[in-house]
């Protein structure tokens, strides 16, 4: 048994929005935004937020791996509950056990690289994932450049496809950019400012910190990924004499920074091609940074085939439509009539009852006559047999349409609302929303798998509840 | 051995008051208006009532719940009332309860009345509600027309048939029930539209056009009823009877397995077959002379010929674009209107549907009536495809 990353996973959703289209909707506000006016954004679609997220990265993380993680760790800027377990939400989505421990990690965009400096040191195996979803003012530097998606780790003991060779981390206040607890969004400095007193005066440090804990000079270093856009980095391999090249594609042109997510975003990209024994240098940043040493194994190439963003990046629809953009993010009120008035309370108590049969998509198999079925219940749907099911998710299961409508006088916030009757293996059929389909996409007969998603916000008591949904098979 | 409601039970009185966006009613005004026709009717005092049933199915947003809307709105004299809910089938739930009561010799005279005011809720379509505390968690926030749509998709995948044909079947049926729709003075919507235009409408939840679409409607049903004994020694001679009255409510098959397809309505097919057996019926489409059907929307209206036996599987397409269920067709379908035209307010929906039966036996329909008939079929579907309450009652002629 050896320590180190036994897997990766990365999730971006599908929806992209074309720099083009936010200069054209927001250029004569601000012409100075043409510079940045070049490749497209990843959106989360209105029922996505930091916990969705990071729920595809770890399921992308964990398929076909047979290691059950005993702690659940989740780094965000953006955790949709300040006070309610946002990891115990994604541990109840990845159907892992209730003994798992869970822990939320926040404050920084260096939440999720802090937390792999500490892993670097050895511990308990862990999920890491990681996740952001920022808002944006409507025409700032930030709606351009910044995209919303997750990445994911598993770390401990195993056969892992890579080592941590070393680790290194500072913390300076060094305020580049920041939010206020109550902040809808970020207020950024002046960036030359930055990257001069910032990334090419902190980031060395780190770096040669952990080089040199490692015995490793810096030629040696295979990849570099840097939290960092491309300025940046190549500013920084001339100050360290390092290849440029060296550092990873920071995903600019087709992502944006997913914040705290980012560096594990980009660490996973570097592993789905890496070679073997090469090391990859992460660095974190803001208010400080981290850089971990790894060292990539022979195992790599069975254990990545299949996971990491690259299909995520393919699996992807452009809109050209500023205003639908804003108003998925909640950025405008449309107005969509009375029937959004609708009250969404959730009874937190008969939530509790049923609550492994929505977080995981739990249903149950009868012992008796093999039915699968959703939801749960004491009395066989097909044979009427008592107490008979064992409990069952779902939730990885490929779903084929049955019926479904395009409902255009429900609300939802991306009309119309879709939604039909989805048949599973042995005999289960769910009546279900559907999400991440446009208008005319869907057919009967169409395969579709189960992503979890917000299925209702309660704006009145500020909940949110999820629950799981088909979408569009990942091509 | 049970031996059924066949001829046991007589319809003495009914009415209805008129239907649509009431802006001027309450529920309390529309109960009265209903009453107080189907009284007159019966030749009856109010006393000679003894026991009352009231279906209501919104009950927050109409009249309010339990026995007191009815009781205090007719002011009548302390007698039981029992307030029922079955969704959309809650008309025929509390006529099935009158009808029960005299049949088990509980009383003599009975009254059923059905009211909803739903225009009180300031947007278009039914109120929205919860689901309940489970529910509300995993089932979509469907509306009605998202629901029933759905028949079509699986309707045509089913078939093979082009949904294009299906849209024009569509078409026809709504067509033709604004057609009868404008004979009937107390119809919500009175006016003809064209089939081009069903085609060519807003699209609700697809593939339901605007025209696709029942309306919603205020309104109050009524029926006075007592034992065929009784009414002969009222004096009744040729009178309306209840050939029978059964209920199927789904147990979770269709919403939580693939034994059903989605394309037709299962509750509708053992309710039927088992009226059918209570009112001796064989061969429905020769023996029945009338329907009045769910028609919440024009998919629904299809498929339900075929659950009633009055298509074949499959043929329904054909047999609405032949004319067969149209006012001078085999089997005329929705001569009021139906929920289409003359509206749908909820709990009065199936006793509305009576009272056209009850008018068209009794040769009393004006300008829509039929020719002679005897023998008339009504149904409701109180819920959604997959997940619901189907009534199916027969009345007919009798002579005492």
């Amino acid at each position: 048994m050896t320590y180190g990353i036994l897997s990766f996973g990365a999730y971006l959703p599908p929806l992209r929005i074309t720099r083009q289209a936010i200069l054209a909707a927001v250029g004569w506000a601000v012409p100075g935004l043409r510079g940045l006016a070049a490749g497209e954004r990843t959106v989360a679609n209105w029922d996505e937020d930091s916990i969705t997220l990071a729920v595809e990265a770890g399921r992308d993380c964990l398929a076909g791996i047979d290691v059950v993680p005993p702690h659940v760790a989740l780094a965000s800027t953006t955790l949709p509950f300040a006070d309610r377990s946002n990891s115990g939400v994604v541990a109840d989505a990845l159907n892992l056990s209730t003994a798992t421990s869970t822990e939320d990690l926040a404050g920084s965009r260096r939440a999720a690289s802090s937390a792999l400096a500490r892993l670097a040191h050895g511990g308990q195996t862990t999920l890491l994932l990681a996740a952001d979803c920022r808002e944006t003012k409507p025409g700032s530097t930030q709606e351009m450049q910044y995209g919303h998606g997750a990445a994911a780790l598993l770390v401990g003991e195993g056969a892992p496809m890579a080592v941590f060779l070393s680790s290194s981390s500072r913390h300076e206040d060094l305020v580049d950019q920041y939010r206020a607890a109550d902040a809808d969004f970020d207020y950024s400095l002046e960036e030359r400012w930055v990257r001069e007193e910032g990334y090419l005066k902190i980031v060395p440090e780190v770096i040669e910190e952990a080089a040199a804990r490692a015995g490793v000079s810096l030629s040696e270093i295979d990849h570099v990924v840097l939290h960092a856009g491309v300025d940046t980095a190549r500013a920084l391999a001339k100050r360290l004499n390092i290849e440029a090249k060296r550092f990873a594609d920071p995903l600019g042109a087709k992502v944006g920074d997913i914040g705290a997510a980012h560096p594990l975003l980009m660490l996973a990209k570097v592993l789905e091609t890496a070679g073997v024994g090469e090391r990859i240098l992460v660095v974190g940043f803001g208010q400080g940074a981290d850089a971990v040493l790894l060292q990539t194994t022979e195992k790599l190439g069975a254990l990545r085939a299949g996971r990491g963003p690259t299909h995520y990046l393919e699996h992807h629809r452009v809109t050209e439509n500023y205003t639908q953009f804003l108003s998925l993010r909640g950025q405008i009120a449309i107005d969509f009539g009375i029937r959004s008035e609708r009250d969404n309370r959730t009874a937190l108590s008969a939530f509790y009852r049923k609550r492994r049969d929505i977080n995981s998509m739990l249903g149950g198999r009868c012992r008796v006559c093999n039915t699968l079925q959703f939801p749960r219940s004491l009395v066989c749907v097909k044979c009427a047999a008592s107490d008979s099911q064992d409990g069952e998710s779902l939730s990885g299961l490929t779903g084929r349409v049955k019926s479904f409508t395009e409902d255009w006088l429900a609300y939802t916030p991306s009309p119309p609302y879709i939604y039909g009757n989805v048949e599973f293996p042995d005999g289960a059929n769910v009546m279900l929303e559907f999400t991440d389909f446009t208008a005319g996409q869907v057919k009967v007969g169409d395969n579709v798998r189960l992503v979890f998603r917000i299925k209702d916000f309660d704006t009145k008591r500020n909940f949110r509840r999820y629950f799981w949904k088909p979408a569009p098979l990942l091509g | 051995m049970a031996k059924g409601i066949k001829d046991r039970v007589a319809i003495i009185g009914m009415g209805c008051s008129r239907f649509g966006e009431r802006w001027d009613c309450g529920p309390e005004e529309l109960i009265v208006e209903a009453f107080t026709e189907a009284l007159a009717d019966a030749k009856i005092d109010r006393e000679q009532i003894e026991m009352a049933w009231l279906g209501l199915f919104f009950q927050e947003q109409s009249a309010g719940k339990s026995a007191l809307p009815l009781s205090m709105s007719l002011r009548l004299p302390n007698i039981p009332v029992t307030r029922v809910e079955n969704l959309c089938a809650t008309g025929t739930e509390a006529l099935r309860g009158a009808v029960y009561a005299v049949a088990a010799g509980a009383c003599d005279i009975a009254l059923a009345v059905g009211v909803e005011k739903l225009k009180d809720t300031g947007y278009g379509g039914l109120p929205e509600r919860t689901k309940g505390s489970f529910d509300d968690l995993w089932l979509p926030n469907a509306t009605a027309p998202g629901a029933f749509a759905q028949l079509a998709s699986a309707y045509t995948a089913k078939h093979g048939c082009d949904p294009k044909d299906l849209k024009r079947a569509m078409a026809h049926i709504s067509y033709k029930s604004h057609q009868n729709g404008a004979l009937n003075p107390k119809a919500h919507l009175q006016k003809t539209i064209t089939e081009d235009q069903a085609l060519n409408a807003p699209m609700i939840a697809y593939p339901l056009g605007l025209y696709d679409c029942c309306g919603v409607s205020d309104g109050a049903a009524c029926a006075i009823v007592t034992s065929v004994e009784n009414a002969r020694a009222m004096g009744y001679k040729d009178m309306v009877t209840v050939k029978a009255m059964q209920l199927a409510p789904s147990n979770g098959l269709e919403m939580s397995n693939t034994a059903w397809d989605g394309s037709y309505l299962l509750t509708t097919r053992i309710a039927a077959q088992r009226a059918y057996k209570e009112a001796g019926i064989t061969d429905p489409v020769a023996q029945i002379d009338m329907t009045e059907v769910h028609d919440c929307f024009s998919v629904t209206e299809l498929v339900v010929m075929e659950d009633l036996g009055l298509s074949v599987e499959g043929g329904a397409i054909k047999d609405v674009l032949d004319g067969k269920f149209d006012r001078d067709g085999q089997v005329p379908c929705q001569i009021d209107g139906g929920l289409k035209c003359f509206g749908h307010p909820i709990g009065a929906s199936g006793l509305r549907m009576a009272y056209e039966m009850y008018l068209q036996l009794l040769g009393r329909a004006g300008k829509r009536q039929l020719n002679a008939p005897s023998l008339g079929l009504t149904h409701n579907l109180g819920g959604h495809p997959f997940r619901n309450v189907a009534s199916v009652s027969i009345f007919g002629l009798h002579s005492a």
